[in-house]
C-alpha cells in the first residue's frame, strides 16, 4: 500500500486536490467505479431485492401496481405444490447423478495427464473442447446419439441386446441420460482447474514420500488431496450450483417428460413466470433455489473445507 | 509398498508396465470417446436423409449433401442470428473489460472511503445464483423497453461480478513501486491506468475477454426469455427454435450444430492457452 500510504503522508499535496472539500481522490475513485456500479445495481442488486418484494405478492404483470400483496402465500402455496417437489425431487436426482461423476472424473482424468504421458495437449484439448459448445449445441448433438430409432448407442447396444431402451423417452433412462450427456458437456472445465491445482504441488513433497516408503495411496492420500484441497472444493460447489439450475436439457430435450421425470426447478420456475405469468410464483421459487443452495455451499465448506 | 517401490522402478525402467499402459488406454480411451460425437454429426451433416434414419450408422457418407448448408444460409435466419450474436457477445465483452477494469484499478490503487464495503458486497452478490434473479429482471429490462433488444442481453451479463474480482486479485498485486514512480513523473490517473496498469494486465484482460465472449456466445436461458422475437434470436436460441420447428430433419439439427460451433471453434484453435487460464484464475485463485 506503499502508493496511498504516501499520498495520505503527503497531507499539503492532497489538502491542493480538493473540490468543493472532497478529496480528488474520493471524486476519482467514484467515477471510476461508477459505469460498472450503476449496471451492477440495476441488473444484479435491484433485481435480487425486487424479486423478494415480488415473491410477497401476487404479481401483476401487465399492471405492477395493481398487484396484490398477500404476504408468504407463494411460499404457503409451493410447498403444496406438487409440481414444485416434483421438480425439486428430479433437481436433485439430476445434481446427485452429475456433480460426482463430473468431480471425479474430472479428477482423475486431471490426475493421468499430469504424468508423464505422450500427447498431453491433445489430450487437454480433447477434453476440454465439450466446455466451449452451447448447451444448444450440446443437446441437438445427442438427441441424435440417444435417438432410439438411428441413435449411435442404440445402434452398437443392439450388438449385446434384443430391444435397446429409448434414452430420452424411458422414465428411469432419460434423467442419467441428461446428466451424462452434461458430464460429457462440463467435465472439462473440473479437468483443466484440477490440473492447474495438481501441478501446483511442489514435485519435492512426493519425493519426500517416497524416500520416506511411502505407498502411492498415501501419498495421494496425505499429499495430493490436501494439497488440492481449495480447488477441489471450488470445482464441487460450482458444479453444485450449477448443476442445481439445471435448465436446457429437460427443456430441449425432454419437455420435462415422460411423465414429469426431468422436471427440475428452474424449468418451472421458467414455466410458472413466463408461460403461466405468475411471476410472483416464479420469484418464490427463485428465492427458495437460492436458500437451498446457500445450504448446500455450508455444507460443502463443513465437510471439505475444515478438515485440516 | 514393495510392490508399488517395483513398479515405479518398473516404470523407469521400461516405460512399459501395466499401470503406464491403463493409464494411456483410460486417457485416449476416454479422449476418443468424447470426440466421437464430433465426428459423428460432422459426418452425418453431409448425408442424404435416407441415410440418416437408416439404423445403422452411416461414418463415412455413402453420399454427400449440402442442402442442410444451402437451406440455413439462404432460407433461414441463421446468418442474422449469427450477428446478434458476434454484437451481442462482442459488445458485452468489451464493456466488460472496460468497466471491470475501471472498477478494479479503483478499488485497488485508489482511495477512497466506502470501498471496501463497494468490494464486500460485489463479492457478496458471488452467492446469488443468477436464476433467481431472472422474474424480477425480466421486468426490469422490460419497463426499461429493453425486451428484444441487445442492450436488454448485454446489460445483465455486464452486471456479472466474476470480471471484478479476478481483475482485482490481479491489479492488488502489481508492485505499487511502477505507479508511484509514474505519479512522480506527474503521470494523471487515467494515464497510470492507460499506461501501466492494463498493460502489465494484457494477458489477463486477454484471457477474461475470451472467456467472456465465449460464455456470452453460448448463454442460453436469459437470451431465451429476453428475445421473443425470431430476428433477434441469438443462435443458441435460434438453434433449438429450428429443431423443435423442424423435428424430422436429423440432417438439418447437425449442420447447424457445426455452423453455429465454427466460430467459436477456430477461437479455441487459436486461443484455447487463453480460455483454460480464465477457468483456471477462477478455481485456484492464482493469476499468474
Amino acid at each position: 500500500m506503499g502508493l496511498r500510504d504516501t499520498l495520505s503522508a503527503g497531507d499539503d499535496e492532497v489538502a491542493k486536490q480538493t473540490m468543493f472539500g472532497v478529496r480528488k481522490q474520493t471524486i476519482e475513485g467514484v467515477v471510476w467505479s461508477l459505469p460498472y456500479l450503476a449496471v451492477f445495481t440495476v441488473f444484479l442488486l435491484w433485481p435480487a431485492v425486487k424479486g423478494l418484494w415480488m415473491s410477497l405478492h401476487d404479481w401483476n404483470p401487465f399492471n405492477p401496481a395493481a398487484s396484490e400483496f398477500i404476504g408468504i402465500a407463494n411460499y404457503v402455496e409451493l410447498f403444496n405444490d406438487p409440481v414444485f417437489w416434483k421438480g425439486m425431487q428430479g433437481t436433485f436426482y439430476f445434481v446427485f447423478l452429475s456433480v460426482p461423476l463430473l468431480v471425479i472424473l474430472g479428477l482423475v482424468l486431471a490426475l493421468g495427464v499430469n504424468k508423464n504421458v505422450k500427447g498431453k495437449v491433445v489430450l487437454r484439448a480433447i477434453y476440454f473442447s465439450p466446455y466451449i459448445l452451447t448447451v444448444a449445441v450440446v443437446t441437438l448433438i445427442w438427441s441424435e446419439v440417444y435417438s432410439e430409432g438411428y441413435g449411435l448407442i442404440n445402434y452398437y447396444l443392439g450388438f449385446f441386446m434384443e430391444n435397446p431402451p429409448g434414452w430420452l423417452t424411458s422414465m428411469d433412462l432419460a434423467m442419467p441420460a441428461l446428466a451424462f450427456m452434461t458430464v460429457w458437456w462440463l467435465v472439462g472445465f473440473n479437468f483443466v482447474i484440477l490440473l492447474a491445482a495438481r501441478q501446483g504441488i511442489p514435485e519435492r513433497l512426493y519425493e519426500a514420500a517416497r524416500l520416506d516408503g511411502a505407498s502411492t495411496w498415501r501419498a495421494f492420500k496425505d499429499i495430493t488431496v490436501p494439497q488440492m484441497r481449495n480447488s477441489i472444493l471450488f470445482v464441487v460447489i460450482i458444479q453444485f450450483i450449477l448443476q442445481f439450475q439445471v435448465f436446457a436439457q429437460p427443456y430441449v430435450l425432454t419437455g420435462g417428460g415422460p411423465r414429469d421425470s426431468t422436471d427440475t426447478l428452474v424449468y418451472y420456475l421458467y414455466r410458472s413466470a413466463f408461460s403461466q405469468h405468475n411471476y410472483g410464483y416464479g420469484a418464490a421459487i427463485g428465492y427458495v433455489l437460492v436458500v437451498i443452495l446457500i445450504l448446500i455451499a455450508i455444507i460443502n465448506f463443513k465437510v471439505i473445507g475444515t478438515n485440516d | 509398498m514393495t510392490e508399488t517401490a517395483d513398479s515405479s522402478i518398473l516404470d523407469r525402467l521400461t516405460n512399459v508396465s501395466p499401470r503406464t499402459v491403463g493409464v494411456y488406454v483410460f486417457l485416449y480411451g476416454t479422449a476418443l470417446l468424447m470426440a466421437i460425437p464430433y465426428l459423428y454429426t460432422i459426418s452425418r451433416s453431409f448425408q442424404p436423409r435416407e441415410y440418416l434414419v437408416d439404423p445403422n450408422p452411416h461414418w463415412i457418407p455413402p453420399e454427400i449433401t449440402f442442402e442442410y448448408y444451402e437451406f440455413l444460409l439462404s432460407e433461414s435466419l441463421f446468418v442474422q442470428w449469427t450477428i446478434n450474436t458476434f454484437i451481442i457477445a462482442g459488445g458485452a465483452t468489451l464493456i466488460i473489460l472496460v468497466v471491470d477494469s475501471m472498477i478494479a484499478f479503483s478499488l485497488t490503487r485508489l482511495d477512497w472511503p466506502g470501498q471496501s464495503i463497494v468490494l464486500s458486497i460485489i463479492l457478496a452478490s458471488f452467492m446469488v445464483p443468477y436464476y433467481m434473479n431472472i422474474v424480477p429482471l425480466y421486468t426490469i429490462v422490460s419497463d426499461l423497453g429493453m425486451v428484444n433488444s441487445y442492450w436488454g442481453v448485454i446489460l445483465p451479463a455486464v452486471a456479472s461480478p466474476l470480471g471484478v474480482f479476478l481483475l482485482y486479485q490481479f491489479f492488488r498485486d502489481i508492485p505499487e513501486e511502477y505507479e508511484e514512480a509514474a505519479r512522480l513523473d506527474g503521470f494523471s490517473t487515467f494515464q497510470i491506468y492507460s499506461r501501466i496498469i492494463l498493460p502489465l494486465a494484457r494477458p489477463i484482460l486477454a484471457a477474461l475477454g475470451l472467456f467472456m465472449f465465449v460464455y456470452n456466445w453460448n448463454a442460453f436461458l436469459w437470451p431465451l426469455i429476453v428475445l421473443t422475437n425470431e430476428s433477434a434470436y441469438t443462435l443458441p436460441i435460434g438453434l433449438v427454435n429450428l429443431y423443435q420447428g423442424n423435428l424430422e430433419t436429423p440432417g438439418l439439427h447437425m449442420a447447424v450444430t457445426i455452423l453455429a460451433s465454427l466460430p467459436l471453434f477456430i477461437v479455441y484453435l487459436f486461443f484455447q492457452g487463453e480460455i483454460v487460464r480464465a477457468v483456471q484464475m477462477q478455481g485456484t485463485g492464482t493469476t499468474g
